[in-house]
């Protein structure tokens, strides 16, 4: 019997949990409180969290009881703070005591209670948010705006009597910044802002804390536009400057693409190269010679008469020993030897004979720059080269030791001693050349040679060379070669002569004349050229005399002029070879006389890019006698 | 003839005499800083206040910090909280449990009450920071603290009782405090109770620091700003 008892008693209370599982019906779980929480330090508030209800409904409860007390209470207030929350009023709070606080849960099935939670309401207090934010963009005159930030406490906290000390904090940043802004306020109600971006709209909000307790939740945000600091006015200014520089900068661009050619010249204006003054060089290339050759003050030219007969003789004067002179070449003889190549004229000592190489050279073609530097020898000379003594009358100083020997380039069989326009093989267009050499050819056969004498001092001497080179060592290496030359030829190289001659030629030094002028009858006026070393301090403008020229005495060889100097101002005197086909005239010194050999510079036809200019006064040919 | 003479004269010094002293008077007041153990001093009692509040302000966030310090490193899992209710040696003295007790005393006993509960600790932080010392494995954070309450301690309480002075001069009341006797306590060999002996220790000086700075910042508004803060 008891055992059927006992049995059948558990086993109902088998049923019993069994249905009640089934069901799934319990007791109620464990419930726990969240957190408690006082706004103002006068009242406080808890919140639980219920467990498991057990699928029943279930009942809650909360129970404390303060420190130094035995009695526990329940909750006055389940309502005021939310569902699952117990609020304590004023009347209910004690600070700087300790309570003691549990929750209930009490179902059907059971009931369960929460830990006990020791709560003092001194270490709670966490504030509501700060109210009444205001925001205002306040704008002094002549200062940078700011943003005026004011509000409140929040309306529970008692901080007038000094129960609660509220400290505060603002936060602010632009609508579309990701980053906030945060600035400590202490104790005051306002704040300042300062570095405000314009035109941008700012989002400001405030918290606070009690002096020793949490921090409050962050204000709702209160937003402000700052307006742009540009104004209206300050736009257009700036739209009408930068219309302006557009276009100023097409104005230029324009004018650059346009003349920019001429601004640069004017800018920077090309290095003037040497030229003549009053004398066109265009002119020259464009063959016009009779413009050319009547602003020189020529007449007469270019002849028509036939110039081959005409011989015109350079004497050249060279009173040291390392001037070189330029042979005059004989035109027979064709430069086979030595190339007459287009050289630079430097390669032109300047005496040169109408086939130096500058007289070959394209240069050549401006043979009517000659009579220009005949007449103005001075006025070329400054210009070119003070300080060389240049002798213009023929290939002047190129001093150079290229052993450029094209005088030799001998064009034809022609007898003068005149350089002739250019061998054929020489370059081409020599259009002007030919007419001087005309001339040259002409004068010669028509007047006698007469020769310009260069009165000088006994010490000048007269003197042949053909070389370009410099030295006296060259001289061997010229006679050779004039021996060789002259070997090969046919004719007689008149230059020959002056070889045999020399000695006694070589007893003088050697000076240059300068052709002071030349007036119509086509006499030249020559003058001493000034010596190298004692001549630079002088006024090269200034002849030391003007020396009387001498007429021809008589001709020699049928290529040779001997001059004679005649005592008389102004005289001019012209040398002309009395046969064209003469090789490059030579003087002949004679011992009683003077004598300045002037050996034709082909160079002399043209500007010699040396800086000295000299003018071939072969080409130069006047009728005279 | 004499006199009116006489009677002049006499009329003249008077008025001297009372000019002088109210110049006197005026210079006295204007003295701005006291020098240490000057009688009649006259600081003003606002800066007074301002210094005091400073003082209890700053004693009671180091009182927070170490209770915090001691309560992570030797507390956990002791279950000491529950052990600590109504152990503090200055409970006896009757002080206001909220804002509408606080308000209703009159400050001068709001002021002798301050002076009392000062007075209290002074003896419990002496020890302290003895028996501190002594710990294995002082502290520094905890010791120096210690050492720091104990020194502002001293000197709000002085502070205070120059407030007094001015506030309600003349009326000097035997100084009454509560005695601490948890010295045996601190020096118990049972690690378990003597920790239990600092963290009450620091629970109560946690507590009665924090009632002295609202106490001195309501008496702050009060008298000062007229409760207008």
């Amino acid at each position: 019997m008891k055992e059927s008892v006992a049995s059948r008693t558990v086993f109902i209370l088998l049923l019993f949990l069994t249905t009640s599982l089934l069901n799934g019906q319990s007791p109620p779980g464990k419930p726990e409180i969240l957190k408690c929480r006082s706004p103002e330090k006068e009242t406080f508030t808890c919140w639980w969290k219920p467990g498991d209800d057990g699928g029943l409904p279930t009942n809650y409860t909360l129970t404390y009881h303060k420190e130094g007390e035995t009695l526990t209470h329940e909750c006055p207030d389940y309502i005021t703070g939310g569902p699952n929350s117990c609020y304590f009023n004023k009347k209910h709070t004690s600070i700087w005591t300790m309570y003691i606080i549990t929750i209930n849960a009490t179902n059907q099935m059971g009931s369960s209670s929460s830990d006990p939670r020791y709560v003092d309401v001194t270490y709670i207090v966490e504030p509501d948010p700060p109210v009444n934010l205001t925001l205002e963009l306040k704008q002094p005159e002549d200062k940078k705006p700011y943003l005026w930030i004011k509000w409140y406490p929040p309306t529970l906290v008692d901080v007038r009597s000094g129960w609660l000390t509220l400290q505060y904090e603002i936060r602010l940043k632009p609508k579309k910044a990701t980053e906030w802004e945060t600035h400590f306020a202490g104790q005051q109600t306002q704040f300042k802002i300062l570095s405000l971006y314009p035109g941008q709209k700012y989002l400001v909000q405030v918290r606070c804390k009690p002096d020793h307790g949490f921090w409050s939740e962050w204000s709702p945000e209160s937003s402000i536009q700052i307006p742009n600091d540009v104004t209206m006015k300050d736009t257009i200014v700036w739209i009408f400057v930068a219309v302006l520089s557009a276009v100023i900068c097409l104005i230029m661009v324009v004018a650059v693409a346009l003349k920019g050619h001429s601004m640069v010249t004017c800018i920077l204006p090309p290095v003037p190269g040497p030229k003549i003054k009053g004398f066109d060089t265009h002119l020259l290339e464009k063959g016009k010679s009779e413009e050319l050759l009547s602003a020189l003050g020529c007449q007469d030219f270019p002849p028509t008469s036939d110039c081959e007969d005409l011989l015109v003789e350079f004497l050249e004067v060279d009173d040291s020993e390392d001037q070189q002179l330029m042979p005059a070449h004989p035109k027979e003889h064709p430069g086979q030897e030595r190339k007459p190549t287009p050289l630079d004229p430097d390669s032109d000592s300047g005496r040169g004979s109408c086939d130096s190489p500058s007289l070959l050279s394209k240069k050549c073609e401006e043979a009517q720059a000659d009579p220009s530097a005949f007449n103005t020898p001075k006025s070329v000379e400054k210009p070119e080269n003070p300080q060389t003594n240049v002798t213009y009358a023929w290939g002047s100083g190129s001093t150079s030791s290229e052993g450029k020997i094209p005088y030799f380039a001998a064009s034809g069989f022609k007898s003068s001693t005149w350089p002739l326009p250019q061998p054929p093989s020489q370059h081409s267009p020599r259009s002007s050349y030919h007419s001087i050499a005309d001339v040259c050819q002409l004068n010669m056969g028509t007047a006698g040679a007469s020769a310009a004498l260069l009165d000088k001092t006994d010490t000048r001497a007269l003197r042949f060379s053909k070389t370009t080179e410099t030295g006296g060592e060259e001289k061997a290496a010229e006679q050779r070669e004039v021996e060789s030359f002259h070997s090969k030829t046919d004719q007689d190289t008149p230059w020959l002569l002056p070889q045999e001659k020399t000695p006694l030629i070589s007893v003088r030094p050697l000076d240059y004349v300068e052709i002071h002028k030349v007036n119509k009858d086509g006499a030249l006026s020559l003058l001493p050229k000034q010596k190298e070393n004692s001549g630079q301090a002088e006024k090269p403008s200034t002849p030391e005399a003007t020396k009387e020229y001498a007429k021809v005495s008589r001709v020699m060889d049928n290529n040779i002029l001997v001059l004679v100097q005649e005592p008389r101002a102004q005289n001019l005197a012209s040398l002309e070879e009395p046969a064209k086909e003469a090789p490059p005239s030579h003087q002949q010194n004679q011992a009683e006389e003077d004598l300045a050999s002037f050996t034709s510079a082909p160079s002399g036809c043209g500007l010699q890019r040396a800086g000295l200019d000299y003018l071939d006064p072969t080409c130069f040919m006047h009728s005279f006698q | 003839m004499d006199n009116k003479g006489w009677s002049l004269k006499g009329s003249l010094l008077l008025l001297l005499l009372l000019v002088s002293d109210l110049l006197l008077c005026q210079s006295v007041a204007s003295l701005p800083i006291c020098p240490s153990g000057a009688v009649n001093c006259q600081v003003s009692l606002r800066d007074l206040f301002d210094r005091a509040v400073i003082l209890s302000h700053y004693i009671h966030n180091l009182s927070s910090e170490m209770f915090n310090e001691f309560d992570k490193r030797y507390a956990q899992g002791r279950g000491f909280i529950t052990k600590a209710i109504n152990s503090c040696h200055t409970s006896s003295l009757s002080t206001p449990e909220d804002k509408e007790q606080a308000q209703q005393i009159h400050h001068e006993d709001l002021l002798n009450l301050i002076l009392r509960v000062l007075r209290s600790w002074n003896d419990p932080l002496y020890h302290l920071v003895t028996e501190v010392r002594g710990m294995q494995e002082a502290p520094e954070a905890i010791l120096s603290r210690a050492i720091e309450i104990e020194e502002q301690n001293r000197r709000l309480l002085e502070g205070m009782e120059k407030i007094v002075g001015q506030v309600h001069p003349g009326i000097r009341e035997n100084e009454v405090y509560s005695v601490w006797s948890g010295l045996p306590s601190l020096q118990m060999a049972d690690e378990d109770t003597r920790l239990f002996a600092f963290y009450n220790l620091l629970h109560c000086l946690r507590r009665d620091s924090h009632k002295i700075d609202n106490y001195l910042k309501l008496l702050k508004c009060r008298i000062v700003y007229d409760s207008n803060c």
